[in-house]
């Protein structure tokens, strides 16, 4: 008896491998000093190199905890890799983060479903965030009502990024340029419902669009119609309604036969190696291709190392979708230092630190991001009165609106501009910071209810799976029509094909 | 010192757990989530994924295309197949073992490769952005290929040989041979190989990504798409049940469950 017990014991052993793997997950203890964030990948500047300025800013904070607190702190950082996944993650209640970074919609839905801890007033009040984060996005997160509960990480715009060479730069001034059988086969989408969509609308309403743009005119955040003007692009940006949802279907149908194809993360790439020419993009995507595919000059001699292209970006006239990730804190997280963590982020030095490693528009303005963009290795190209390299002045590209109200003393207020190219004013800078004219008339696209959400996602489908070739139908009749055949011939032999027996004869049972 | 003899039911007990653990549970898992729906929070007992999926245009166009595909894939695949597994068995070539592993060679590099690596080739050609389906079946006959040369070539290198001489001495000629005893005694090679290409050819959707530019739903594509975007485990577990259905389906038409010991002489997977 004892014997056979050990047996069953041993043979347990076989499944110590699963087991083992168990134990590892479950013995990581939760203690006050482990902050445990949860990001998309590649969105944090955790690598050190001299060269690039890069600092690993997860093991500096846990110094600098350390120093000020004189406790020791550990991040156990990890990475996902769409919205949803995170967010199963969190409902499921596996894992349990203290700050993690959605993107705007996602950010709605939690906050909506009371799944977040609001920050402190000390926080809000007081803190490198408060102060350095830019007055357009505290007003847009004011506007909105996500202050309490949300502090933007990474923001941008959604346009199209272009190659001057191949596509004119008049037929994008509207986001129905690429409806074009000029561009078949040279453009790429986002695989992605909520950006398509929003292309859709935005094709779709065009006209009326236009129209509010012209009767408002607004150029300026401080224009008195903005709030007006931006209320109504967000009202149509946000149509979800049936008419909306069946027109952008056939739109977004009829776009693909101008299509290369939908992407997910290839459109940069393709861009930089010139099998496309036109990719539909966050703007943040739309500086690395821009970066990716220039020439590279040699800096002593000036002479070409690697051919290359220079594309532009531009948002069409009609609005633009401003998307942005932020972080917030799942219940049950330590606010203490998940805000202390957020703190550390926000000063303008380290927002500046994770720019320059992420190539994405942090959310932070002041005086080290200003200085950094305005530094010849970012934007400058001179100062005022400079010439180009074709002998043209440069020009004012204004960054007030965004940088206005957040020094410590070196810069003015209505002082923050860079002088740049007439050539550059459409490049990286366009993508990096968006000029005040295109903030005027981009708004956000709130996120949908679950049964908005599902009709959405239908109309993606359809537009995903249809229309079927008309062979694919061919062949499905040619196969129906063999399957009958035979079916057919089976019950005709079946009928036939067995000779009665002749008088006399006796069949034999089977089996017998 | 106590000696340990294990019996066969105490062997047994590391795989009956695992085949709980990771056949039995999840297969209830995702019964239990295709026939439930979560509305506020809530989860309660529905057949409305079921009803949704028969009713969509969308679903239902996937499943039309995804079956399309598969069924010209497989068609093809037998096609190319037959012929070299039939050369390679029925030859007196000496170094025919070294030409079957030059087929079968490319399965073992990794897939996602190959077809990276054909993606550029048919760029280069110019059918990429053009032409999705085709590009798509390309794939999947390039992907798959091998997996139905192998049942095949086995099927028929084990033929026995006086089956044929014998056929030939009633008089039959080459054709006759063949259509009357070769391929039916080759049949369990045919119908492993379809299945083991029909099954990956309607699911395999990083091939019909990567070749047909995003432009093509498979249905294992529209499954990842409810697991990972669409964010309903409902209607996802619901088309891998319906998958299941089909593709058991398949083989109980082809005959894939029979018991056939003398039949199948090794070659039939299933």
């Amino acid at each position: 008896m004892k014997k056979k017990f050990f047996a069953n014991i041993f043979s347990l052993f076989l499944l110590a491998p699963f087991l083992l793997s168990f134990v590892g997950c479950a013995n990581e203890s939760s203690s006050d000093n482990i902050l445990r964030v949860y990001n998309w990948e590649d969105y944090i500047c955790n690598e050190d190199s001299e060269e690039d300025g890069y600092v690993d800013l997860i093991a500096k904070f846990e110094n600098e905890y350390k120093q000020k607190t004189g406790k020791n702190v550990t991040v156990e950082y990890s990475t996902f890799g769409t919205n949803e996944n995170m967010y199963n993650e969190l409902k499921i209640g596996g894992a349990e983060y203290d700050l993690v970074c959605p993107s705007d919609y996602m950010i709605m839905k939690m906050i909506s479903e009371d799944m977040v801890e609001p920050f402190t007033d000390e926080f809000i009040q007081n803190s490198n965030y408060a102060e350095y984060a830019s007055p357009y996005i505290k007003d847009l997160f004011e506007l909105n009502g996500w202050t309490k509960y949300a502090v933007a990480y990474m923001w941008g715009t959604m346009g199209y990024v272009y190659n001057p060479n191949i596509v004119d730069k008049e037929d994008l001034q509207s986001w129905g340029g690429i409806w074009n059988k000029k561009y078949s086969n040279l453009t790429t989408i986002k695989d992605s419902v909520r950006d398509s969509y929003f292309l859709g609308v935005a094709y779709e309403y065009m006209e009326e669009l236009k129209a509010l743009a012209e009767q408002y005119n607004v150029t300026s955040l401080d224009d008195e119609n903005y709030s007006k003007y931006n209320a109504l692009v967000t009202e149509i940006m946000n149509r979800t309604d049936e008419e909306t949802l069946e027109a952008v279907k056939n739109d977004l149908i009829d776009l693909k036969q101008y299509l290369y194809g939908f992407e997910v993360d290839s459109g940069k790439q393709d861009m930089i190696t010139g099998k496309i020419a036109i990719n539909f993009a966050w703007s943040g995507d739309a500086v690395f291709a821009m970066d990716e595919a220039e020439p590279i000059y040699d800096e002593d001699t000036g002479k070409l190392i690697e051919k290359g292209v220079y594309l532009n970006y531009i948002v069409p006239e009609e609005c633009s979708n401003i998307w942005f990730d932020g972080w917030v804190m799942p219940k049950g997280a330590n606010v203490e230092l998940a805000q202390e963590f957020i703190d550390f982020l926000s000063s303008p030095e380290n927002a500046m630190t994770n720019m320059n490693y992420i190539g994405y528009t942090s959310a932070i303005a002041g005086d080290a991001v200003f200085e950094g963009m305005s530094s010849e290795d970012w934007y400058s190209e001179g100062e005022e009165g400079d010439l180009d390299e074709n002998g043209n002045p440069l020009v004012p590209y204004n960054l007030n609106y965004f940088f206005n109200g957040t020094s410590d003393g070196k810069y003015k207020d209505g002082e923050y501009f860079i002088w740049v190219s007439q050539e550059s004013r459409d490049r990286q800078i366009a993508a990096q910071y968006p000029s005040e004219e295109i903030i005027a008339r981009s708004a956000i696209m709130q996120h949908f209810d679950d049964n908005t959400n599902a009709a959405v996602n239908e109309m993606w489908e359809e537009v995903k799976g249809l229309p079927i070739p008309i062979w694919a139908y061919i062949v499905i009749a040619v196969i129906a029509g063999g399957i009958l055949l035979i079916v057919l011939t089976y019950i005709y032999k079946g009928r036939h094909s067995e000779p009665k027996p002749k008088k006399g004869y006796k069949i034999l049972k089977k089996g017998a | 010192m106590m000696k340990l003899h294990l019996s066969r039911k105490q062997l047994c007990i590391p795989y009956a757990l695992f085949l709980a653990l990771f056949v039995v549970i999840p297969m209830l898992l995702i019964l239990f989530y295709a026939f439930t729906e979560t509305v506020d929070g809530k989860i309660s007992f529905t057949f409305m994924n079921f009803v949704n999926f028969f009713t969509s245009t969308a679903k239902l166009s996937t499943l039309l295309m995804s079956f399309t595909i598969a069924i010209i894939s497989t068609a093809i695949c037998l096609l190319i197949g037959y012929p070299v597994a039939y050369i390679l068995a029925r030859s007196h070539f000496r170094k025919k073992n070294v030409l079957l592993m030059l087929f079968i060679l490319p399965m073992w590099i990794n897939f996602v490769l190959r077809i990276t690596a054909l993606r550029e080739l048919l760029d280069l050609i110019g059918l990429l952005g053009t032409q999705n389906y085709l590009n798509t079946i390309i794939g999947m006959v390039y992907d798959f290929l091998p997996f139905m040369i192998l049942p095949l070539y086995t099927t028929l290198e084990k033929l026995d040989n006086s089956y044929l001489e014998a056929a030939s001495d009633l008089g039959g000629n080459k054709f006759t041979v063949f259509t009357k005893v070769t391929f039916p005694l080759s049949m369990p090679g045919v119908i492993s190989g379809i299945t083991m290409v029909f099954m990956p050819s309607m699911t395999n959707y990083v091939v019909s990504d990567t070749l047909g530019n995003f432009n093509i739903t498979i249905l294992g594509k529209l499954i990842n798409e409810y697991f990972t975007t669409y964010d309903n485990w409902h209607m996802g577990s619901m088309i891998s049940i319906i998958l299941l259905v089909i593709i058991f389906l398949t083989m109980l038409a082809t005959g894939g469950f029979k018991d056939s010991k003398n039949d199948a002489r090794g070659a039939n997977l299933w």
